[in-house]
């Protein structure tokens, strides 16, 4: 399967380090061997990130087998109190309560989401129990990560529709943990901008994922369905072509840029983490589509290895966030491999040039 | 009394619901404004600190709601983020939520 042994074997870096395990144990001597010295070669790569963690607290826990999930349900019954009543813990059966059973569903397939394509067990890769809190507040028009757990109001009916309607905004919750456990991106400014648009970018692989969808078929836009049919728009973001996702009267315009020469200044928004993200969702996008095939194969890998790069700091803008992508799809897929020309190239088309 | 509300933040920036609004209680019905009294004088409002409630390290996406109350020659700003843990400041918020919806859907006609 692959002859050149003393070399990086690209295909088998964007295979999980389980799938690789099992070439290791099942196949022929030939694949077993080059399965091997790539599970070494990746020990070192995943090594890479010795930083410590910041802000995690030792919590006494039950620890579940890698693998297995651990969810749970909360609902604060229309009050802002946190966490509120278990509902539903995990293998419960579905409770008809949709919010609670979407959320139910959706955190289990974010989970195995990230477990099935870069084996990473949960928010903090080591088997954290996923918490999500539905029914919160009254005509509660949002949904947040507070830190710790996910919160999803209701909405109000009138513009929103319940905020676990859409799969990809529940990954999204919950790949801002998977961020703040790996790369603690300040949320404010450009910084907060990358780590919005990495929520954005995983979320959207979780749906796509479910989807059985290729970067071709994918509709690339964040919060499909939240809208009721009195909003003028079709989703909150849209990562293919940003500041097109709404035009309404109450909602105003999509302010997102699609392009660093539109780079929106500004205190509001935690200084436009929900505006500026548009650029850094627009090169994931790009990259996605010209590598084609299923986004996280490739493009998703790189980000999400880049996500765990020591060299990405809590205060890193888009340029270092660039630069750090390039340098990864060199380590995984060669230098000068068409991967690494395609992630500068998609960077380039928003603006952001890595030489 | 007069109220100024602006809401930020929140899983999307929408430049719609991010203008602040006025309510003015000598503009509402008596017994509208005398609740909204009210709900200021539960909440304490002009023994808040300024900056009641940071978020939490790591949050993202929660909304922040600056107040502004202006009463009987005193001026107070109270900037609060979600979730708001105190009962009698969350209702005066859950009004003003509802109040600045009530007053867009008015502003902007479909």
């Amino acid at each position: 399967m692959y002859q050149r042994t003393a070399q990086r074997h690209s295909l088998f870096c964007i295979l999980p380090p389980h799938i690789l395990r099992s070439i290791a144990q099942n196949g022929t001597a030939q694949q077993r061997t080059a399965s091997m010295q790539t599970l070494a070669i990746d020990h070192t790569f995943r090594a890479l990130r010795t930083r410590p963690r910041l802000g995690v607290p030792a919590r006494p826990r039950m620890l579940p087998a890698e693998g297995m999930k651990v969810r749970t349900i909360f609902d604060a019954r229309h009050t802002q109190t946190l966490p509120g009543e278990v509902v539903r813990i995990e293998g419960g059966p579905p409770t008809g309560d949709v919010a609670v059973d979407e959320a139910y569903d959706g955190l289990g397939a974010t989970y195995d989401f990230f477990w099935e394509i870069f084996e990473r067990n949960s928010i903090d890769d080591e088997g954290m129990p996923l918490d999500a809190t539905v029914h919160f507040g009254q005509n509660y028009d949002n949904a947040f990560w507070d830190g710790q757990r996910m919160v999803f109001g209701d909405g109000d009916g009138d513009l929103f529709n319940r905020f676990t309607i859409s799969l990809d905004i529940i990954g999204h919750e919950l790949a801002h943990g998977v961020t703040e456990d790996e790369a603690q991106l300040i949320y404010f400014f450009q910084a907060g901008a990358l780590n919005e648009s990495m929520s954005d970018v995983f979320g959207s692989l979780v749906k796509q994922y479910v989807l059985g969808q290729t970067a071709e078929q994918a509709d690339w836009l964040i919060g499909a369905g939240l809208f009721t049919a009195n909003v003028n728009g079709v989703a909150l973001r849209s990562m293919k072509a940003p500041g097109t996702a709404y035009n309404d009267p109450v909602l105003g315009k999509d302010p997102q840029p699609a392009h660093l020469r539109d780079f929106v200044r500004t205190f509001e928004d935690n200084g436009g983490v929900h505006i500026n993200s548009g650029i850094p969702n627009r090169a994931f996008y790009l990259a996605a589509t010209k590598l084609g095939g299923y986004a996280w194969e490739k493009a998703g890998r790189v980000w999400y290895e880049t996500l765990r790069d020591s060299r990405l700091r809590p205060n890193s803008g888009f340029q270092r966030f660039a630069r750090l992508t390039v340098s990864n799809a060199a380590r995984l897929f060669g230098a000068g491999s068409a991967e690494e020309q395609v992630v500068r190239q998609s960077w380039s088309e928003v603006g952001i040039m890595i030489h | 009394m007069r109220i100024r509300f602006k809401t930020e933040g929140g899983i999307a920036h929408f430049p719609g619901l991010s203008q602040p609004v006025t309510i003015d209680c000598d503009q509402l019905p008596t017994q509208e404004a005398r609740e909204v009294e009210q709900l200021v004088a539960d909440a304490r409002f002009f023994a808040l600190p300024a900056g009641a409630g940071a978020g939490r390290q790591g949050a993202a996406d929660y909304r922040h709601y600056t107040i502004t109350v202006e009463a009987e020659g005193r001026r107070h700003t109270v900037q609060v983020s979600d979730p708001v843990a105190d009962p009698a400041l969350q209702r005066l918020v859950a009004y003003l939520q509802a109040k600045a919806r009530a007053l867009r859907r008015v502003r902007s006609p479909e």
